[in-house]
């Protein structure tokens, strides 16, 4: 017979279990105002490895040196994984404080980012430090969006054991599109490859507008229909089914070319001084990098870059940005370039990001630049890249037609 | 398990017939008490169902319901859910230049996987019903695949079929056989073949076991009589085995059609739908479309048609097994 | 005489029949086993050899180092920690919820059994896609994304544990109980002392299955799971892919250990495995 005690007992310890189970797990931020007051603001940043972790860790200590209140929490998560966990934060209203943003990604996610205006003239804010094209491209409707810690332009990088193996000379300045193609023709026998294509638009897009092709309408919607980029894009495609001067590759190996190249048998990649460290730390070869080469337009390549910027969520603003003004400061961007991990956005600390980059890159930059365009994207331009990578491999293998491809994304990413 | 047997048919209350004389008053103390009891059972019981209850409602059937409703709206989480009624599914089986091609890719797996994968599972199952010692040790092995994350095993896959540089499949057939392998996870024909038979490796062992169960509960004696009328094997099989068989035929046929309709892990890690749209299936789509772009109500009218596909033919198998599967004593 | 060695014939038919029959056999398992053979194969290999050609079967140098260098390269014990918690949590709960509930379908005569129940078996057919959507809006209503109560609690009520142990339960006989209801045992004493101790069977299946299955789920971990610090197992090893995929031996030593806890579970609960799928009627009769 169940006595009323235990009746009591039983519906006790489950309610017990039931609160245990349902209490939030998460931190609760310390709900004091800032101004001296200790604050703890969370920090979400992609990585790839514990070895940037622990740089961005050591950036974040730098915030906490200056500003003794300030404790900076970082949250990481690969970098295919954040543009996706970041919408779902912001559509969970659980933004962080401090919200990092990829040139590429600035008109889909500037909606999150507070405007820096305020803090940047109240605080005179030295904007003119930074390279104005990366400026330019945290840029969302007339108001920047985060501070700059990394830029580049997409370079090529040229494996120099290849090229002396197939007794080819380096690529010049003003290297052509023909001695390119010519230089991966001669590297590509058996195991060699010259080059190793990917349907990446960031890879291919130099080539497209270097021979006069364009991907949006003038005011920035998406226009993937127009022939001169099928021809371009066909083109480059040919690279892979025509001339076999790169593998064919598979859909998760699309943004992950750099590290196929790393193995040491393909001769060139497109790639941003972003991975220059960690290039030069797993490939075992030397290497070079060079401007993309020149076709019937020039040779145009694209910049982009990363910075840091503070959510429309936050409690703490106004820690945040200095926050942000350290984590992009000088003795930041210091580190990072002379880690390596960034060539830096403040132009005065690039010479740190040269000294441990290899030989001739000062000078292979610098002329990237001049010719170079902000890389200029679309709010839905994560469904644009996921779709153009997925046909495009169909298009590099030769089993679809550029334009067919082409058309086909066009229809999906503009019906979103 | 040993059952204990009853060893009397008495019944639990019997207290002897009530006297005359306390007739009415004994009845109605009785009754009070059984309506307590009554009660105090179904408060036992609602306790006892309590906190399974609350989760499956919450969790399970109260999601199903807002699945559906979500289906009306156009929704992508950071702008207003915006009311379209049946306009998705319009969309999604008119309009959308992909879904027809999911669908079939979906049916292209399941047709694939499931006669495969069923062959395979019943021949292993009654080879290792014969004289085969350590019988339980071979069948534990098949099984082992089944129990592993499916997205560990697929990497190690991944591994086996690289094209460049040459994974372990392509090095084996340059090296034995002289043939130059393809590109398996990047070229429109080998692509979902090559999920296919991954998948076969992964799952069968399941399946094995299954029918290893449903192959020893068969009676030796049906087989011993067929003998001694000299039945021959093929016989023996056709007429004893299958038709005894075919309850756990059933069971393992309508389980692997159902997870073959879901099949999304190895599809993410292999190759990521790809090449173009040639592996994506509905399971994949219904992630992309909800968690990619984050088109909440349109990935919600995926799911929805995968449910109502997966449905309709479990319901036609259960219909048509009246025709095939003997459930006898 | 001839009968005699006729019969001797057949004897060596037999046994060379039977020599076959397992060489084929110790062939076919081979094969299945190989993956994971390969798997740990490659996860002792140094980077630099994972693709040599010819594939060389023993590594030069045995790099036991690897399994430690997966702990540094990316947070591993991290996704150790947190896969243990969910299918150990998420396994306790469903033991227990589904022991609870089952008593009172089999047992237990209530108001809406047996529509409940109906519902109940309705829902097993659900595919998990359906699920995700509507579940996912929730945690993000109640704030709970990227959270232990988001790994575990929408996966650990689905009817599937409920179903198989009410089947089982109505199969142990009632007169079992009936004597302790007349001694005065509660309803819970009854489930705890009697009905429990007779269903190991069960219950060891119903537990392997539902700890492999949160061991191994991957969609829902990818679709709630924010940062790498509250990844699971399965989720952290596809980190390994879009990074240097050139770190192909320290992927493997992940992979193997996502594999472990399903092989050694397998080996020890063994014994309930076939006779668990014949009384649970997981095997369809």
């Amino acid at each position: 017979m169940l006595s009323r005690h235990r009746f009591q007992t039983i519906l006790a310890s489950i309610f017990v279990l039931a609160c245990m189970l349902f209490t939030s797990c998460g931190a609760s931020s310390q709900q004091t105002s800032s101004g001296n007051q200790p604050v703890t603001l969370t920090w979400f940043m992609w990585s790839g490895s514990n070895q940037e972790v622990q740089a961005w860790q050591y950036d974040a200590s730098l915030v906490t040196k200056q500003y003794p209140w300030i404790h900076i929490k970082f949250e990481t998560t690969t970098f295919p994984d954040y543009w996706t966990k970041l919408e779902t934060e912001a559509a969970s209203g659980t933004l962080p404080d401090i919200v990092s943003l990829q040139s590429l990604r600035t008109p889909g996610f500037a909606s999150n980012f507070r405007p820096l205006e305020p803090y940047i003239n109240s605080n005179h804010f030295d904007v003119s430090a930074f390279n104005t094209t990366i400026i330019k491209g945290l840029t969302y409707q007339g108001s920047l969006r985060a501070l700059p810690y990394d830029f580049g332009p997409l370079v090529i990088f040229y494996n120099k054991a290849m090229f002396n193996k197939y007794h080819v000379p380096y690529p010049s300045a003003n290297w052509t599109y023909a001695e390119f193609l010519q230089d991966a023709q001669k590297m590509s026998h058996g195991n060699d490859y010259g080059f190793v294509a990917s349907s990446l638009p960031d890879v291919w897009l130099p080539f497209a507008l270097s021979s006069g092709a364009h991907y949006l309408t003038s005011n920035g919607q998406i226009d993937l229909t127009n022939p001169q980029l099928s021809d371009a894009f066909q083109n480059y495609a040919k690279l892979v089914y025509q001339y076999h001067v790169s593998p064919t590759i598979t859909a998760p190996q699309v943004t992950t070319t750099p590290s196929i190249w790393e193995a040491g048998n393909i001769g060139m990649v497109v790639d941003g001084p972003w991975d220059l460290i960690n290039d030069k730390s797993t490939a075992k070869f030397d290497f070079g990098i060079a401007p993309i080469p020149t076709m019937s337009q020039g040779s145009i390549s694209v910049v982009a870059g990363s910075g840091f910027g503070i959510s429309t969520t936050t409690q703490y603003p106004d820690d945040a940005w200095k926050a942000i003004s350290v984590l992009t400061g000088n003795t930041a961007e210091q580190y990072l370039a002379t880690q390596g991990r960034a060539f830096s956005a403040r132009t005065a600390e690039q010479q740190y990001w040269y000294k441990n980059a290899v030989p001739g890159a000062d000078t292979t930059l610098n002329q990237a630049l001049t010719g170079a365009v902000p890389y200029v994207t679309t709010s839905n331009w994560n469904e644009v890249t996921t779709l153009i990578d997925q046909e495009g491999l169909k298009v590099l293998d030769g089993q679809e037609s550029a334009a067919a491809a082409l058309q086909s994304v066009n229809t999906r990413a503009g019906s979103a | 398990m040993i059952v204990k047997q009853p060893d009397s048919d008495q019944t639990s209350v019997d207290r002897g017939a009530p006297s005359i004389h306390s007739n009415v008053s004994h009845i109605t103390a009785k009754d009070r008490q059984l309506r307590l009891s009554k009660w105090r059972e179904q408060g036992i019981a609602y306790l006892f169902l309590a906190p399974n209850i609350l989760g499956f409602l919450f969790f399970t059937l109260f999601s199903l319901i807002v699945a559906f409703g979500l289906s009306l709206f156009k929704w992508s989480l950071l702008t207003p859910p915006e009311f379209t009624g049946l306009d998705n599914y319009v969309r999604l089986l008119t309009k959308d230049p992909v879904f027809h091609q999911v669908l079939l890719n979906t049916l292209y797996f399941v047709f694939g996987y499931v006669p495969l994968n069923m062959l395979l599972s019943l021949g292993i199952a009654i080879w290792l019903s014969g004289p085969i010692r350590a019988k339980n040790l071979f069948r534990i092995i098949m099984f082992l695949p089944v129990m592993t994350p499916a997205v560990g095993v697929a990497l190690v896959w991944m591994l086996m079929y690289n094209y460049t540089p040459s994974g372990l499949i392509n090095q084996t057939l340059a090296a034995v056989f002289h043939i130059r392998g393809p590109n398996w996870l990047g070229s429109d024909t080998w692509a979902m073949p090559s999920v296919i038979l991954m998948s076969l490796w992964y799952g069968f062992g399941y399946n094995v076991l299954v029918f290893s169960a449903g192959l020893q509960a068969i009676p030796q004696h049906f087989y011993e009589a067929a003998a001694i009328d000299g039945a021959k094997r093929w016989q023996k099989f056709w007429s004893i085995t299958l038709p005894l068989l075919s309850p756990s035929l059933f069971f393992g046929l309508v389980l692997t059609v159902i997870t073959s309709f879901q099949v999304f892990d190895q599809v993410y890690i292999l190759t990521l739908g790809g090449p173009g749209v040639d592996t994506t299936t509905l399971v994949y789509y219904t992630y992309q479309n909800g968690f990619t772009y984050f088109h909440m109500g349109y990935a919600a009218t995926i799911s929805t048609v995968l449910f109502l596909l997966i449905m309709v033919v479990t319901l036609a198998q259960f219909v048509l097994q009246k025709r095939w599967v003997h459930y006898e004593v | 005489m001839k009968s005699e060695s006729f019969g001797k014939t057949q004897e060596v038919r037999l046994r060379l029949g039977s020599i076959v029959s397992h060489t084929l056999l110790i062939i076919v398992s081979l094969i299945v086993l190989f993956p994971f053979l390969w798997m740990l194969d490659t996860a002792l290999k140094p980077n630099g050899q994972v693709f040599q050609f010819p594939p060389t079967l023993l590594p030069s140098s045995t790099q036991w180092g690897n399994f430690l260098a997966v702990w540094t390269f990316l947070p591993f014990g991290h996704f150790i920690l947190n896969s243990l918690v969910v299918a150990c949590g998420g396994t306790l709960l469903v033991l227990i919820t589904s022991s609870l509930a089952a008593y009172a379908f089999a047992r237990l005569k209530f108001f809406g059994r047996d529509t409940l129940f109906f519902a109940y078996l309705g829902t097993l057919m659900v595919p998990q896609a359906v699920l995700v959507i509507p579940e996912f809006l929730l945690i993000r209503y109640l704030g709970w994304v990227n959270s232990y109560q988001a790994l575990i609690l929408p996966m650990a009520f689905t009817a599937f544990g409920t179903f198989l142990l009410r089947q089982f339960f109505k199969t142990i006989p009632i007169e079992l109980e009936e004597s302790a209801i007349i001694d005065g045992a509660s309803r819970l004493r009854i489930l705890w002392s009697i009905i429990l101790p007779l269903s190991t069977s069960a219950l060891g299946v119903l537990g392997l299955f539902t700890f492999i299955g949160f061991w191994n789920n991957f969609l829902w971990p990818l679709i709630v799971v924010n940062t790498a610090d509250m990844a699971t197992i399965p989720l952290g090893l596809q980190m390994f892919q879009g990074q240097n995929g050139t770190q192909w031996s320290y992927m493997m030593a992940g992979a193997t250990v996502s594999i472990l806890p399903g092989i050694i579970l397998v080996f020890i609960l063994q014994r309930y495995l076939v006779e668990g799928i014949n009384l649970t009627g997981l095997g369809g009769r």
